[in-house]
């Protein structure tokens, strides 16, 4: 229990906050609202997840919402080209799987500091894309939005991916060797040499890895409407790294999960409505999720001076 | 061989701000000619214009003194993405002192000033009393201070309709040059004699070097370490104000972003992103060469009429940095390749 | 004995830089052996580990591993044949439980397998009761003690089935209890046919455990014997070797007033208990003992690093509080710190930056650099101290381990101290910058400093020291009156008539 007082801290204040809800604006969890509501948070969630593993292995990758952006348009084109949903998918995900490879090479092959780098490839895709596109939204073929299905299907689809993806790889990180590496490889690089595992090979595989998961949500975010808008990740890096930072994912890595990363990401996609539910002006939004990300930030800060007094 | 290495680095240094004025002329020199046009009524416009030299100068103020705020925050190896945020913070502050609270104006640029201190006080007391890292701080902050400015200002109110006399400071001349050219170049010039010239500047070197060293040489470190996140809110502040005074208003988007151009220009002025080494004029010819890449690629004919001169520009910043970034660390890099390979 | 030992190590050599330390070191481990290492800190045993371990490679010799040839051994490789070594400083992963670190350490490197966590917390759980150790396989590491995380490392030693293990001073921190339970692991480790090298510096303990014993002496060794054959007092004539071969400026000042005065001086978080001594101007109180004794420990007390929370620290006749380095300087204390790459040279820096680090505040007045001033005081230090240096702005890594230790000297000269604390100033340097450092030494106490040496080099101690204090379990053993038996210091470091956990 102790092991997961962080997670569940988090639980309960999500817990307080949908109680809190419930009393002041029942309004909130009228069904179709909540399903448009949780749907619309599915792709941040998908790379919530990815971002958790960066995380967790020590690095950062500020790129996503570039690179969401970048392959929301690439598979947006793709579709409108006519291109099958069946190779379109795939297609986004490799594209995503380069853009990350290229973060990975800098930071694993060069060790450039992570932040850098892809405060660099977030820039220069972001730009990249204007350039090309001139902010041009592209017209998807009706095949596209709901995956073909009808509204409420196709947002029941979109969520069950999204949870089915988080449980895989909640699971994976727990009970496939590979996830066990990326903690051994956050907490601490040179243990995780001595135990015979590759630190720079899974630094670059994570980012990779992230790359593939912004490419799936891309495409989760493009069924989503009619259109692509080329600006659609504008701000997603933030947002991901504030969920999974308030999840419990600590900064300095190897610690946290993508459950906790999971709750954080609720609890901070609650703070935008419950504010128009509560009749608090819309306009703090930011400036609370801000504030939640330090408190988040402050507390792992105290919690590890007391625990540990190594050094 | 160490040895040799470490001297190698400072040598690097010193080629590196020469290649980058090398760079800056040669840039200038090919916006000069392939910027500058005659137009119909045979009047000369375009890059090679003085107007447009004072513009560029006029634009690079706020950017550079970003700039300026992050080369001591980085050579003690730490960073500050909230400056960006900061600016807009203190530009709609600014903004509501002197409107709504009917304070002068030079009562409410003190105010700001004041607040951006605290806004730097905030990421100084997280990062030195919890010893928490730099980047997650600021990244907090970076989020908290914009937001409090969307806050403010409901994200839709704009001050406007400031007296003449401020005005002046960010659209006029004074003596030949924009007006705010001489505050920035006088910001510019304290903040290389504290680099350059004070031990503070030797101690964050130090610190940036190591910060262990630091600390048995007796250095106080987390009163430097205060101090430099201190000044970047203060000089955040002022170039808020500056901000304010060119456009003639605040609004709370003000300096998106400005923190990645501010960052790029250190880095590529040759201050390594691993702390210690670096320097405040390396800065300033980063800033330039940024600067002029931006408006000299808004002269050209096929950017303008592509009307991409934004996006142009940001995409060659971008890879500008990846490119310094990478030159910065070949020479750490290939020595550890040669045996690595051996073993493999 | 069988007829291809475990391990034969042949004319082992390994160089740092312009240090040698491993001089041809021949060395052979048996199946079932415990083969005890010994020699006073320094002498190359933590060296002789590395290259066994594969973390560092030699610049000569050869290893041999059960009648094989090895060579371009790695730490993946060494684990591979079965080589296993329990650090004093367990490299555990802090944020993982028991059971995972010991997992990532026995299972197979394929990334795709199932993690069987009911496997890996039984076996972590049996192999635990195997030492019988009380440690949940549920446990966060960082939760646990130093000896406890040190049975975990045995844990994984057993687990993996290591043919060698290589045991670095594993009672150090060990209560009494668990080195009975240890000591039975190790026999029952060697009746199974593991070879053992167990280093340790508690000579009962070597009487107890070992079948032979190699002693090494700067980076050579200087014999291997059946233990039955030894007794403590051969030992550590081995140990210690010949009297005293180098000269050693003789002591000429005369003590005078107390400097520095400790009463039941402690700090907790490092382990510095109820020190209480004396410090007058003009002499050079030497501190021995051996690793983990707290001598550096006490003097980060006296720097302010770790401030004291008992005791009385006085200065002058009149107590004084030591919160950070920074109070130390301001009353007069310098330090030279024992690791001088990390702590005493920043090494990016010239050595002119290097040497008036500590002098802002009088070199500089108003803050403002005098690059001149700077520049003639480093020119004096060098040329005083004899620093073999380019010149004043060549960066401090450029320089050779003794030239650095002058710098970091300079650097407290140069702050004009009333007390000096000197940490291993002669360690990993030259022969020659060692005696010019000890005449320095002896002319800094003749002009009335107060110094406090602190060195595992027993005939520097010995020969430097106008008094010589004994340290061991983070108090001070004893004080013994200059030019001691050498003897007599090694047997009050290694306690043999105390024996206590740390």
């Amino acid at each position: 229990m102790k092991r997961y007082f962080r997670e569940l801290s988090v639980v309960a204040a999500l817990g307080a906050v949908l109680l809190g809800l419930a009393i002041f604006a029942p309004a909130f969890f009228q069904p179709q609202p909540l399903l448009s509501l949780v749907t619309r948070e599915a792709p941040t969630l998908v790379v919530a997840c990815g971002m958790a593993l960066v995380i967790i292995c020590r690095q950062i990758d500020i790129s996503v919402g570039s690179m969401f952006s970048v392959c929301s348009v690439c598979a947006g084109l793709l579709a409108a080209r006519g291109w099958p949903l069946a190779l379109v998918l795939p297609a986004a995900a490799a594209l995503g799987a380069i853009l990350g490879a290229v973060n990975g090479i800098l930071v694993a092959g060069l060790r450039l500091p992570s932040i850098v780098v892809t405060l660099a490839t977030m820039v220069t895709l972001r730009q990249g894309l204007n350039l090309v596109r001139q902010g041009e939204f592209v017209n998807l073929p009706d095949s596209v939005q709901w995956f073909g299905l009808s509204q409420s299907a196709g947002q029941w689809a979109l969520v069950v991916a999204a949870l089915a993806l988080l449980i895989a790889l909640g699971v994976a990180m727990r009970h496939l060797a590979i996830g066990r590496f990326v903690y051994a490889v956050g907490t601490d690089a040179e243990a995780a040499r001595l135990a015979g595992i590759r630190p720079q090979l899974v630094t670059f595989l994570v980012f990779v890895f992230i790359g593939v998961l912004t490419g799936l949500a891309a495409m989760m975010n493009i069924a989503q409407s009619p259109q692509v808008q080329p600006l659609s990740g504008m701000g997603l890096e933030l947002k991901v790294i504030a969920a999974v930072v308030v999840g419990g994912v600590a900064i300095s890595g190897g610690r946290g999960n993508l459950w906790g990363a999971f709750a954080g990401l609720l609890l901070l996609a609650c703070v935008a409505p419950a504010l128009t539910h509560l009749h608090i002006e819309a306009y703090w939004e930011k400036a609370i999720q801000g504030a939640i990300i330090l408190l988040a930030v402050v507390a792992d800060g105290v919690r590890s001076r007391k625990g540990g007094g190594n050094t | 061989m160490n040895a040799t290495g470490k001297r190698d680095w400072n040598a690097l240094l010193l080629r590196h701000e020469m290649l980058l004025l090398y760079v800056l002329v040669a840039e200038w020199l090919f916006f000069y000619f392939a910027g500058t046009t005659t137009n119909r009524r045979g009047v000369i416009v375009g890059f090679g214009t003085l107007d447009r030299q004072f513009d560029i100068l006029r634009h690079s103020c706020e950017i550079g003194l970003l700039a300026l705020a992050l080369t001591p925050v980085i050579l003690t190896a730490g960073i500050d993405l909230s400056v960006g945020s900061l600016l807009g913070l203190c530009a709609i502050l600014f903004g509501k002192f002197w409107h709504d609270g009917g304070l002068s104006i030079p009562v409410a640029a003190a105010l700001a000033l004041g607040c951006g201190a605290i806004g730097g006080g905030l990421n100084a007391a997280l990062i030195t009393t919890l010893r928490l890292p730099p980047l997650i701080v600021t990244l907090g902050t970076y989020s908290l201070f914009r937001g409090l400015a969307e806050a403010i200002t409901h994200g839709a109110i704009t001050y406007t309709d400031f007296p003449e006399s401020f005005l002046f400071l960010g659209q006029e001349r004074w003596l030949g040059l924009p007006t705010q050219a001489w505050l920035f170049l006088g910001v510019a010039a304290a903040v290389w004699v504290l680099v350059h010239r004070t031990t503070f500047g030797r101690s964050i070197r130090a610190i940036g070097f190591s910060p262990e060293g630091a600390r048995y040489a007796g250095l106080p470190v987390n009163r430097r370490l205060a101090l430099v996140y201190v000044l970047a809110g203060l000089i955040a502040a002022l170039a808020a104000i500056i901000y304010t005074a060119r456009l003639g208003q605040a609004k709370a988007d003000a300096g998106t972003g400005y923190e990645l151009f501010a960052i790029t220009a250190v880095v590529l002025g040759g201050t390594s992103i691993f702390g210690g080494a670096g320097s405040v004029h390396g800065t300033l010819l980063g800033v330039a060469a940024i600067a002029v890449l931006k408006n000299g690629l808004a002269c050209l004919p096929v950017v303008m009429r592509m009307n991409a001169a934004e996006e142009m520009s940001g995409l060659l910043t971008g890879a500008l940095l990846l490119l310094a970034l990478t030159v910065s660390v070949l020479p750490k890099i290939l020595p550890t390749l040669r045996p690595k390979r051996h073993a493999g | 004995m069988s007829p291809a030992p475990l391990l034969q190590l042949r004319r082992l050599v390994k160089n740092y830089g312009g240090v040698r330390a491993l001089r041809g070191v021949d060395f052979d481990l048996h199946a079932g052996e415990v083969h005890a290492l010994l020699g006073e800190n320094g002498a190359g045993k933590s060296t002789l580990i590395k290259v066994v371990t594969g973390a560092h490679a030699p610049n000569e010799g050869t290893i041999t591993i059960a009648g094989e040839p090895v060579s371009g051994l790695t730490p993946t490789s060494a684990r591979a044949l079965g080589i296993a070594c329990i650090y004093q400083q367990p490299a555990l992963f802090p944020d993982l439980t028991v059971a995972e670190n010991i997992g990532l350490r026995l299972e197979t490197a394929s990334a795709t397998r199932r993690v069987d966590w009911k496997a890996r917390r039984e076996r972590a759980a049996t192999l635990l009761a195997r030492i019988g150790a009380a440690i949940s396989p549920d446990a966060e590491v960082r939760a646990l003690s130093m000896p406890e995380q040190q049975l975990v490392e045995i844990a994984c030693a057993l687990g993996a089935g290591a043919r060698i293990v290589i045991m670095d001073e594993p009672t150090a921190s060990l209560t009494q209890k668990e080195q009975h339970l240890l000591f039975a692991v190790v026999r029952e480790l060697s009746k199974s046919g593991v070879g053992v090298i167990y280093i340790s510096h508690r000579l009962e303990e070597i009487f107890d455990l070992a079948d032979r014993v190699t002693v090494l002496r700067d980076g050579e060794s200087v014999g291997t014997h059946p233990v039955g054959a030894m007794n403590e007092a051969s030992l550590i004539r081995l140990m210690v070797g010949r009297e005293v071969a180098q000269i050693y400026p003789p002591s000429e000042s005369a003590a005078g007033e107390v400097v520095l005065a400790l009463r039941a001086v402690g700090c907790a978080a490092s382990g510095v208990r109820d020190v209480t001594l004396e410090v007058r101007a003009g002499e050079i109180l030497g501190l021995a003992g051996l690793v983990g004794a707290g001598r550096t420990e006490l003097a980060r007390v006296l720097f302010g690093l770790t401030p004291a929370d008992a005791g009385d620290i006085m200065l002058n006749g009149r107590s004084i509080a030591l919160r950070s380095p920074q109070d130390a300087v301001a009353h007069g204390i310098a330090y030279v710190p024992e690791d001088r790459r990390r702590h005493g040279v920043v090494l990016e820096m010239p050595i002119a930056h290097n040497m008036t680090m500590a002098i802002h505040r009088r070199l500089f007045i108003g803050a403002w650099l005098r690059f001149g001033a700077e520049r003639s005081l480093a020119l004096e230090f060098i040329r005083d101290l004899a620093v073999k240096c380019a010149g004043p702005d060549a960066p401090g890594g450029s320089l050779s381990g003794g030239n650095q230790q002058k710098v970091s000297l300079a650097r407290w000269l140069a702050t004009k101290p009333k007390l000096l604390i000197l940490d291993e100033p002669t360690q990993g340097v030259d022969v020659g910058a060692k005696s010019e450092i000890h005449k320095i030494v002896r002319r800094l106490a003749k002009e009335g400093l107060g110094v406090i040496l602190i060195s595992s080099d027993l005939p520097e101690v010995i020969g430097m020291s106008d008094r010589i204090g004994v340290m061991g379990g983070g108090t001070l053993r004893a004080i013994l009156p200059a030019k001691s038996d050498p003897h007599a210091v090694m047997a009050a470091a290694l306690g043999t008539t105390e024996k206590g956990a740390a």
